[in-house]
């Protein structure tokens, strides 16, 4: 490589520079390469292959040195994981309102099943109130709990034994946790989400009935469209928060570049 | 690199070698180069663009300063600071401590200090 070519080649390849650095310093450095050729203490091909490797390693470097310096700013970070915290904040908003949203009004068939039943049972006694067909009159007809998604009504005696069902589950009448029944007797009603088995989960009312025969009354519904429901509400606020953290990116990118130091 | 407190060593190749050629007065960049490739100066090969990088973060630690241009300006003239001064003794004394373990371990031959 002749002389003129190699200081051609190099003047060229100093606009691969990030621009602050160029401007300051691809004179000088121009200026040093016609020095040390002009010197000669270094051969040819040793300042050919020295410049090239410097090339490729301070061209990586400075590259480097520019982005940290755009957008290593202590100001620029610290705003965008403000952002950032702020949507995050924000998508989990997006998916817990709805969510309970959803949870809570997967109760509402129950609680006044529950309520009608409980008051029928209070007023004639629980033996008198199933023989008179109370849980036909206030549920629907037997229910496959694994199945369906219609409501059903469960009569518990006090010590958690059940005496009448609308609702099967693999030929059964499942109870709940003995807990759930201690809760109730010293707060009247409890509220839960129960798993009689893998892959049944039930939104479930449970009631007190007191007086001379106590028990307690359960009203239950499937939670299978309800917990559906919430994994779209999961997915979209995901999609949200995802959004909102690439705007961040893009915008964080687009105000580092525009407010970049212009001197090295 | 610290704009004020305590020298901070280590330093880098080039670094180091950049300091100890200012260490004997004010010059440009190709005299710095040539000063650095020796052996007796650090015996660093730094191409144009690893030695004004490297000024140029030296320039942000107050380790080196721009002295003058020549009057095309295409040379740029640089000197140690006192911080510059203070880091590169730092440095050598650092080194030092390592070559006097270096001798004791019988790495090195022992040598008469005069």
């Amino acid at each position: 490589m002749t002389p003129d070519r190699l200081e051609r080649i190099y003047a060229f390849a100093l606009r691969l520079y990030p621009e602050p650095f160029r401007v300051n310093y691809a004179p000088a450095m121009l200026q040093t390469l016609r020095d040390a050729r002009a010197d000669g203490s270094l051969a040819r091909g040793a300042l050919t292959r020295l410049i090239v490797a410097d090339l490729v390693t301070s061209l990586a470097k400075e590259h480097l040195s520019m982005l940290r310096d755009t957008f290593g700013r202590p100001a620029l970070l610290f705003n965008a994981f403000v952002l950032a915290g702020i949507s995050t904040i924000l998508a989990l908003a997006l998916y817990a309102i709805p969510q309970q949203v959803l949870r809570q009004g997967a109760n509402d068939p129950q609680i006044e099943m529950v309520t009608n039943l409980a008051v029928h049972l209070n007023k004639y006694g629980v033996s008198d109130g199933l023989r008179q067909g109370a849980l036909t009159t206030y549920g629907s007809a037997t229910v496959d709990m694994a199945n369906s998604l219609s409501p059903f009504l469960i009569v518990y005696d006090d010590e958690g034994r059940a005496l009448g069902s609308t609702a099967q589950l693999d030929g059964q009448t499942p109870t709940p946790p003995a807990g759930v029944f201690d809760y109730v007797r010293s707060h009247g009603q409890e509220r839960v989400s129960w798993q009689p088995r893998n892959n049944v989960r039930i939104a479930a009312v449970v009631e007190r009935i007191s007086g001379a025969q106590p028990g307690f009354v359960l009203a239950g519904r499937s939670l299978r469209e309800v917990e559906a429901r919430e994994g779209q509400v999961l997915k979209m606020a995901g999609v949200a928060w995802f959004g909102m953290l690439g705007l961040i990116l893009l915008g964080t990118i687009a105000f580092g570049w525009f407010t970049r130091p212009k001197t090295a | 690199m610290p704009i004020q407190g305590p020298p901070q060593v280590p330093l880098t190749p080039a670094v180091f070698a950049i300091l100890l050629s200012l260490a004997e007065g004010e010059k440009h960049g190709y005299l710095i180069m040539k000063d650095a490739r020796a052996p007796e100066g650090g015996g660093v090969r730094l191409g144009p663009g690893t030695l004004y990088g490297s000024l140029d973060r030296m320039m942000h630690g107050r380790l080196v300063v721009e002295s003058g241009m020549s009057d095309d300006k295409r040379r740029r003239y640089y000197k140690l600071t006192a911080l510059g001064r203070r880091t590169l003794a730092a440095e050598v004394n650092r080194l030092d401590a390592a070559v006097q373990t270096a001798r004791s371990l019988g790495v090195l031959p022992h040598r008469s200090r005069s």
